[in-house]
């Protein structure tokens, strides 16, 4: 890869230079069979999943005590799939292949295989993002507790989806990213079909990575160029700058976005427009004079 | 030129200046040089305009004076008095010792305010470079400049008028040093000496009486730090020197506090007495007699008057004329009646009172009041309906949609399909990633792909020298500081403020051409792919005001 040459001078060899130092990723892949993707062309599951595991088993390859946990997510449920709940699979030697990455593989297709005879009728094309996030945030939180005295543990979470994300699981997302943040875990997110705003907002909350990549044939090579780096050497290399985020609210009367919104000093409810009533907690509110208007009401931006 | 007006303070023959033999003459505004045979002054200096005198040292072949101005020019006077050295010395010194008279009544009139402006550009870098992009640029007066646009400078000198109190320790901070034969020397500042007569007013009296009369200012102090009255055990009866007198001074000034006493109705210092605690059971200490006490005693006397001294340093800025109390508690701020204990026969009811609004205070707590419980009854709860809407985020609603039975039933079979293939053992049927597809990706993702918009911007910043962008820093700020100028003056309600505009809206263009285009034209010499780049929000900025500054022009011409 590339060095930015600017800022190579000034790097710490020491983030890396560490063996007690152990990189956590959790892979989260969206195989909900709604999602468009998979519906169009249902070869594509088998794509995204070989090149999650190529992905996967490269992160291991980087260093030896690297850590891999995968999971599956769909519009009801998401389930650890990698590594083995019970006992690991038994696994002998392919092809010359190192034995942890036919584990790798052989593990991920039987769990999600299984995942997916068990998935309901009821296909619904949205995925539950936001519970495989904080449940990944509890694994990691869960070795964070148990890893050995004076190991540092560098944790990731990377998305894969071709879903949409929704207002419903609003609330859920922003919790999630918060919580993230606060636990030192980035949130890297690729997305496959869609622009995903909340997640985005997720990346750039968590300083992880946004992509939306352009083409899937070349899926793998994304994940690659701008996934595997760790965090905390991706500054070094050229990377796709970061895009500004839209952090403004939607008002509540119409969902849209405001730049500028009148903000109910009761409830703390944003509207676009002013209204002498209330509409969340029933607060009265004087009508400001026609030359007052911009003066007498709490102006927020957001 | 001379005019005739002016008076001739001195006049002193035989002076060289510059190889040239002339007089030197004193006026009541200026010191000024002629050469012999001439009727044309060729030196002139106001004495606004000089800063220092300097003259040569004692025993040297040249007799000279020099005179420095604030601009850093200097000019040297050779005194040639065919008299031999003794009379040039001595016409040297007529006119340093008038010079040492007139300047100073010169200096506090003009150089305050100059001496003032100079510290506050030397103190804000910020304020120095608007100076220098304004005031040095003539885009702005200097009078323009310091009443609009260093406004809150000097604003903010006013109010830091605050006076610093005396830290506890500052005569012992002053750290005597060792002058290797037997003696110490103290070095003080004039904030020492503030603090020093914050503590003792006894000695400042001292100092208004001696200095300068009697003594020079170092004698004094070389007197006071060699006084016992400075010295530790303070046993002034003894010895004779200029400060025995403040001793007493103090001691009269330390009854009077003690009789005031602390004016807080929960405190009584007047029923403290020093006993020890053998005292208090009954074993009886030999009183020394005589008033001056033991040396500790003299010590602790003196620790309780220099605490009181810095209280009362602190307390004298406030307005009440209070200042006798010393008490910590007042300090805080704590009011009290200050008529309570004074006051004939009804003290002892009013002392009585406050002291119970006194303990009133301090075991009550607005806050933790039961009233106040009782109030909340009457308020409204807080009552929300559609809760919902805290819960969406800024989407337009959930785009997802149910697939019917049929649908999803295929949809599933295909995928457990797609799944079983997987169990038939490693199928090597195609490369994960097509060479082209790889090559595409990269494409992408290298400077100048698609996915890397923004980057070439950053890059571009990288480019800039540290020089240009410092002095676009400092066009911004200068800018700024015009703008906002010029935007304060709209709406233009009076003729003030019309004026003003007028005056904003020519700065604007003053600045234009003597600090943005040359900056531009630089630009173009030297980085010429980024010249217009760098300047474009600068020339943003001032189009719009100058079309600001159009159109109002162009609207008042039609109301007239
Ligand atoms: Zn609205
Ligand atoms: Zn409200």
């Amino acid at each position: 890869m590339k060095m930015n040459t600017l800022e190579s001078e000034d790097s710490k060899s020491s983030d890396f230079s560490s063996t007690d130092e152990i990189s956590l990723l959790v892979i989260i892949l969206d195989t909900n069979p709604g999602q468009r993707i998979l519906r169009d062309n249902p070869r594509t599951l088998t794509q995204c999943v070989d090149s999650v595991i190529a992905f996967a088993n490269s992160h291991l390859m980087q260093k030896s005590q690297n850590k891999l946990v995968v999971m599956a997510c769909h519009s009801k449920t998401s389930e650890f799939i990698y590594p083995n709940s019970d006992k690991p699979l038994d696994v002998r030697q392919v092809d010359g292949q190192y034995e942890i990455f036919t584990l790798v593989e052989r593990t991920i297709k039987r769990n999600l295989a299984k995942m997916i005879a068990a998935e309901s009728t009821a296909l619904c094309n949205e995925s539950l993002l936001a519970g495989a996030i904080s449940m990944a945030l509890c694994y990691i939180h869960r070795i964070q507790k148990t890893k050995p005295v004076g190991c540092k543990l560098n944790s990731r979470i990377l998305v894969v989806t071709g879903s949409g994300d929704s207002a419903f699981q609003y609330m859920s997302y922003m919790n999630v990213f918060f919580t993230a943040q606060k636990q030192n875990v980035v949130i890297d997110v690729c997305a496959l079909d869609q622009h995903l705003s909340l997640l985005q907002q997720g990346c750039d909350i968590t300083s992880g990575l946004y992509l939306k990549i352009p083409q899937l044939q070349g899926l793998l090579q994304y994940l690659l160029w701008v996934f595997l780096p760790e965090p905390p050497i991706r500054p070094k290399l050229v990377l796709p700058p970061p895009v500004k985020v839209d952090y403004r609210a939607a008002c509540f009367c119409h969902r849209e976005m405001v730049d500028v919104g009148y903000v109910c000093s009761v409830c703390l409810s944003i509207f676009c427009k002013f209204s002498p009533i209330c509409t969340t907690c029933h607060t009265v509110f004087k009508i400001p004079g026609p030359l007052a208007v911009k003066s007498k009401k709490k102006k927020m931006k957001l | 030129m001379t005019t005739s007006s002016e008076e001739i303070l001195l006049q002193v023959p035989h002076v060289r200046y510059k190889k040239g033999d002339g007089t030197l003459y004193l006026m009541d505004q200026r010191i000024a040089w002629m050469m012999e045979n001439r009727d044309t002054v060729s030196i002139s200096h106001l004495y606004s305009d000089i800063k220092t005198q300097k003259i040569s040292p004692e025993g040297k072949a040249k007799v000279q004076l020099q005179v420095v101005l604030h601009s850093g020019v200097s000019s040297t006077f050779h005194f040639i008095n065919r008299g031999g050295i003794q009379e040039q010395s001595a016409d040297r010194d007529r006119v340093k010792e008038l010079l040492q008279t007139l300047l100073p009544k010169f200096k506090r009139k003009v150089d305050k305010e100059l001496e003032e402006k100079n510290r506050l550009l030397s103190t804000n870098p910020t304020l120095l470079q608007l100076y220098k992009d304004l005031v040095m640029t003539e885009v702005v007066t200097s009078e323009e400049f310091w009443t609009h646009h260093a406004v809150q400078y000097t604003q903010a000198q006013k109010t830091q008028q605050q006076a610093i109190g005396v830290s506890g320790a500052f005569l012992a901070d002053i750290k005597p040093q060792t002058d290797g034969c037997n003696g110490l020397k103290y070095n003080i500042t004039a904030d020492i000496i503030e603090c020093i007569f914050k503590t003792y007013p006894a000695v400042q009296k001292k100092y208004i009486e001696h200095v300068p009369a009697k003594l020079s200012e170092a004698q004094f102090w070389t007197k006071f730090f060699q006084s016992h009255y400075f010295h530790r055990d303070r046993k002034y009866v003894e010895s004779k020197d200029l400060f025995t007198e403040c001793g007493k001074m103090d001691d009269q000034e330390m009854k009077k506090d003690i009789q005031t006493g602390v004016k807080d109705p929960l405190v009584d210092i007047t029923t403290f007495v020093d006993k020890s605690l053998d005292e208090c059971y009954g074993m009886e200490v030999e009183k020394t007699p005589g008033s001056s006490g033991t040396v500790s005693q003299a010590m602790i006397k003196r620790f309780n008057q220099h605490s009181i001294m810095v209280l009362k340093a602190s307390k004298n800025k406030h307005p009440e004329p209070e200042s006798s109390d010393s008490s910590p508690s007042n300090v805080k701020g704590v009011e009290v009646s200050s008529n309570s204990i004074s006051n004939g026969i009804s003290s002892a009811d009013d002392a009585h009172v406050n002291k119970k609004i006194r303990i009133q205070e301090k075991i009550t707590y607005e806050d933790l009041d039961s009233s106040n419980d009782t109030s909340n009854a009457s308020k409204s709860i807080l009552n929300l309906s559609k809760v919902e809407r805290y819960l969406h985020g800024p989407m337009p609603g959930s785009n997802a949609e149910y697939l019917s039975v049929n649908d999803a039933s295929s949809i599933n079979r295909n995928i457990l399909n797609e799944c079983k293939q997987w169990q038939g053992g490693r199928q090597q049927t195609s490369n994960l990633v097509s060479p082209a597809a790889a090559v595409g990706a990269l494409g992408e993702l290298s400077p100048g792909g698609a996915l890397m918009r923004g980057f070439q911007e950053q890059s571009l910043a990288q480019l800039v020298p540290s020089d240009i962008e410092k002095e676009v820093r400092n066009l911004y700020l200068s800018l700024s500081e015009l703008l906002n100028h010029f935007w304060k003056c709209f709406p233009p309600t009076t003729s003030t403020l019309e004026q003003k505009a007028v005056k904003m809206h020519e700065a604007l263009h003053r600045f234009h051409g003597t600090k943005v285009k040359p900056f531009e034209d630089k630009l173009i010499r030297e980085l010429s792919p980024l010249s217009y780049h760098l300047t474009k929000h600068l020339n943003q900025l001032l189009n719009v005001a100058y079309q600001k500054f159009n159109n109002w022009q162009k609207m008042k011409t039609l109301h007239r």
